[in-house]
């Protein structure tokens, strides 16, 4: 067991498999030569050469087109969008074309592909770079939605991402690319789809996903030890496939279920789960659903405003204790 | 080997594990019992049908799964060295008695002011949103909200409960005056109303609380694990409560919405002279009783009747798959059985088709007494092409029965009473007494027309009226 950073466990991720598939190429922004504008595939190019890890044109609608063709023709791309919010600007690709072929073509064609980005705030990137987009792709039919919290996930859910013969959206909190965690040797995968309980506890659920998870861990902590209140954690890991098995079975132990999205309100994947849950285990509820997320507004700039907006140890412990005292 | 979910009924797909009766090392016998499932409509017991050890439990209790998953692997050869090798997987942690600062806290009333994420919207925009609010935004709006919800609430004596604590206060039948609340306003939570149940169920003078496991355990369980749970007391219901659909009766609800949406219902009845069936159970019915250790009744007369006949009215005994009809070649006979609290089953007699009218009979009295024992096996409900649903011990006129999905027709047994028929005779008409009763059957008209159904239920009454009952038993 390794100690690696979240950025070395996209790299080793990869390298994992590139090796055991010729099939798999990475493609990308900066992603040869500078090993990532995030330094999230060093040493790629030095192992793999120059034909499977290649720099792009800054044209991301390029890079997704590319990516979708070489799907197409037999290969198993990995295309690196850069900032998450650059999914703007290629929505013709992913959402009509990507999302659909398997479907239209009677599955004659898959896209065994992955879209790799670097997803949300707490990195005083601004507006247009922090968002959390996986809402965004959360609506579209065909694509799966992976946002792992800890380095030992990146690697095995960025492995079965690339091992899945449908598109993938595989989104990394860039706020998270510095901090450790173990991270198994050798061949590592997790299937897609499994939530991970993290915390066990008996008096409310929390369900987070990627800066959130950490987020609530510090939370329950705060929690158990400050007001004897004892939470559980669920990390999604991923948004689709969602593990709804996971998520009933541990809200129905506790009664009480709280989402923390990093997201904007409105039409969050806590949204999702809150009706989910509304319809599935209503007779069991001990109090109503609380969702805690960043405002619905655009992120700010300064400093002091990003870390107001981002849901924080803090407003989660004030959102628990609204439920649970 | 492999334990396996089996196929409860053609149109399952999905079981779900109620509990396991062994654990990981146990040894089992075959036909020990196993495990519980649950699926549409019904509960179950599923014995072993291998002896060995069991070195895995793949799915825990409470999980569903597809028909044909693996639940379990049994080692057939490992029977004389198991036992202390592999632990079970740790359950999951109790709940942890209530934390010492829990304790009630005033309060003030619902907050007047909006949601941080809706107050950091500009004003423009939390205009657009309104109808998202919860609560009328803070200033300007207040008059309109005359008063904090839970100050209304405590004023009006109404009680504010969460939907656990309804559903367990219904089904335990718990005085809510009694249970102390240390919820926020004094609000009863969750734990409380099970603390208070674990509680009386300690004093075994207080009968009150059903029996069970640990009532803990039960219902902080997911709902799926929670179906083990016993039935409550038919207590008459106060005004206005909602008592809370058991899983059968649930099941049973969706089945009968889903048919009434799916086959367009057609019914038709004929009225039927049981004369001689009627005599020759009089005739019989003294060793028959003695041979078979029941009684004759009508419904094995009817059920060879309706066989008979739907061997010449092939399409009612059939199944409209997409856009056409698949024939049955036999006859498997569904008989409705009422169990009272525990609801409806259709339990399958096979090849009905080709049993004489005692042996109907005992295949009737098989089926229902053991769906009365709870004792029915998967296969028992697999595999229906027709359904028989008898009223009559209730001297009921005439019934309109649901189809049975996706069977295409049901046909209802009604009361049969006596009552002045006339009977045409070469001599004249003349009026007798005779024992007379209403058949009815609910068809799908997307299966057969009127006139079809219509000539079929001639066929089952002329059966009835005119067979040599004497020599088909």
């Amino acid at each position: 067991m390794a100690q690696l950073t979240y950025r070395d466990a996209v790299a080793a991720a990869m390298a994992q498999e590139m090796r055991r598939d010729p099939n798999v190429v990475l493609l990308g922004e900066d992603v040869a030569a500078a090993g990532g504008v995030f330094k999230a595939t060093v040493g790629l190019l030095d192992e793999f050469g120059p034909k499977r890890v290649k720099d792009t044109p800054i044209s991301e609608q390029a890079i997704l087109g590319a990516t979708m063709g070489a799907a197409m023709t037999g290969l198993r791309p990995v295309a690196d969008l850069m900032f998450s919010d650059f999914f703007a600007v290629c929505w013709d690709i992913v959402a009509n074309q990507i999302a659909k072929t398997r479907y239209m073509t009677d599955g004659q064609v898959t896209l065994p592909l992955v879209i790799r980005s670097a997803n949300g705030g707490g990195s005083r990137f601004g507006a247009q770079h922090s968002q959390s987009v996986e809402n965004w792709a959360m609506n579209i039919p065909g694509l799966k939605i992976v946002a792992p919290a800890f380095p030992g996930d990146v690697k095995g859910l960025l492995a079965a991402a690339i091992r899945s013969d449908d598109p993938v959206l595989f989104f990394e909190q860039k706020s998270l690319y510095a901090t450790k965690g173990e991270v198994p040797d050798g061949e590592h995968v997790i299937e897609l789809g499994k939530a991970n309980v993290v915390r066990e506890g008996s008096d409310v659920t929390i369900v987070a996903l990627a800066l959130m998870v950490p987020r609530a861990l510090k939370a329950a902590e705060i929690l158990k030890e400050q007001h004897g209140i004892d939470a559980t954690v669920i990390d999604l890991r991923c948004l689709v496939p969602l593990d709804t098995q996971t998520i009933l079975r541990e809200v129905a132990k506790t009664g009480r279920l709280v989402t923390v999205e990093e997201n904007p309100r409105l039409c969050g994947w806590g949204a999702e789960i809150a009706s989910i849950v509304a319809e599935e285990l209503f007779w069991d509820l001990d109090g109503p659903i609380v969702r805690i997320t960043t405002p619905h507004i655009p992120l700010a700039a300064a400093n002091n405003l990003e870390d107001e907006q981002l849901p924080n140890a803090d407003r989660i412990v004030a959102g628990v204790r609204q439920l649970v005292d | 080997m492999n334990v396996l979910m089996p196929q409860l009924g053609e149109t399952v797909a999905e079981g779900t594990v109620a509990n396991w009766h062994k654990k990981v090392g146990d040894t089992v016998a075959v036909d020990e019992l196993l495990f519980d499932v649950e699926t549409d409509k019904v509960s179950m017991e599923v014995p072993a049908i291998a002896a060995g050890v069991i070195t895995k439990i793949l799915v825990p209790a409470g999980t569903t799964v597809d028909v044909g998953t693996v639940l379990a692997v049994i080692d057939s050869g490992a029977e004389a060295t198991a036992s202390t090798t592999t632990a079970q997987p740790a359950a999951p942690a109790p709940q942890s008695p209530p934390a010492a600062s829990a304790a009630p806290t005033a309060r003030a009333a619902a907050p007047e002011t909006p949601p941080s994420w809706y107050a950091a919207m500009p004003p423009s925009m939390n205009e657009a949103t309104e109808q998202y609010s919860p609560r009328a935004s803070g200033e300007g709006s207040s008059a309109a909200v005359a008063e904090a919800p839970s100050q209304a609430a405590q004023r009006d004596g109404h009680r504010r409960l969460s939907p656990a604590v309804r559903r367990i206060a219904a089904e335990y039948r718990v005085d809510l005056d009694s249970v102390e609340g240390s919820g926020r306003d004094g609000r009863i939570t969750r734990r409380n109303i099970v603390e208070f149940i674990q509680t009386k169920k300690n004093q075994p003078q207080q009968q009150t609380v059903a029996t069970g496991t640990s009532a803990a355990e039960q219902l902080a369980a997911a709902p799926a694990a929670r179906a083990g749970r016993p039935a409550p007391p038919a207590a008459p219901a106060s005004a206005g409560a909602v008592l809370p659909f058991t899983r059968i009766r649930k099941l049973t609800a969706d089945h009968m919405v889903r048919s009434k949406a799916t086959s367009p219902h057609v019914l038709q009845a004929v009225e039927v002279d049981f004369f001689r069936v009627d005599q020759v159970r009089k005739t019989l019915r003294e060793a028959f009783k003695a041979r078979h250790g029941h009684s004759l009744t009508y419904l094995p007369f009817i059920a060879h009747a309706v066989c008979q006949a739907l061997h010449e009215f092939p399409n009612l005994n059939s199944s409209v798959q997409g856009d056409g009809l698949v024939i049955h070649e036999n006859v498997n006979l569904a008989i409705a059985v009422d169990l009272g609290a525990e609801g409806l089953v259709a339990p399958v007699i096979k090849f009905a088709n080709k049993l004489s009218v005692s042996q109907l009979a005992s295949a009737i009295n098989d089926v229902s007494s053991r769906a009365r024992g709870g004792k029915l096996k998967p296969d028992d409900f697999s595999g229906g092409t027709y359904t028989l649903s008898n009223s009559g011990t209730f001297g009921t006129l005439i019934t309109a029965p649901i189809i049975n999905q996706p069977q295409v027709a049901i046909l209802s047994t009604d009361g049969v009473r006596k009552k002045p028929v006339v009977l045409e005779t070469s001599e004249g008409d003349t009026i007798a007494i005779r024992p007379v009763g209403i058949l009815a059957q609910s068809f799908d008209h997307r299966a057969v027309d009127g006139a079809y159904s219509a000539a079929f239920l001639d066929k089952v009454r002329k059966l009835l009226e005119n067979s040599h009952w004497l020599v088909e038993v």
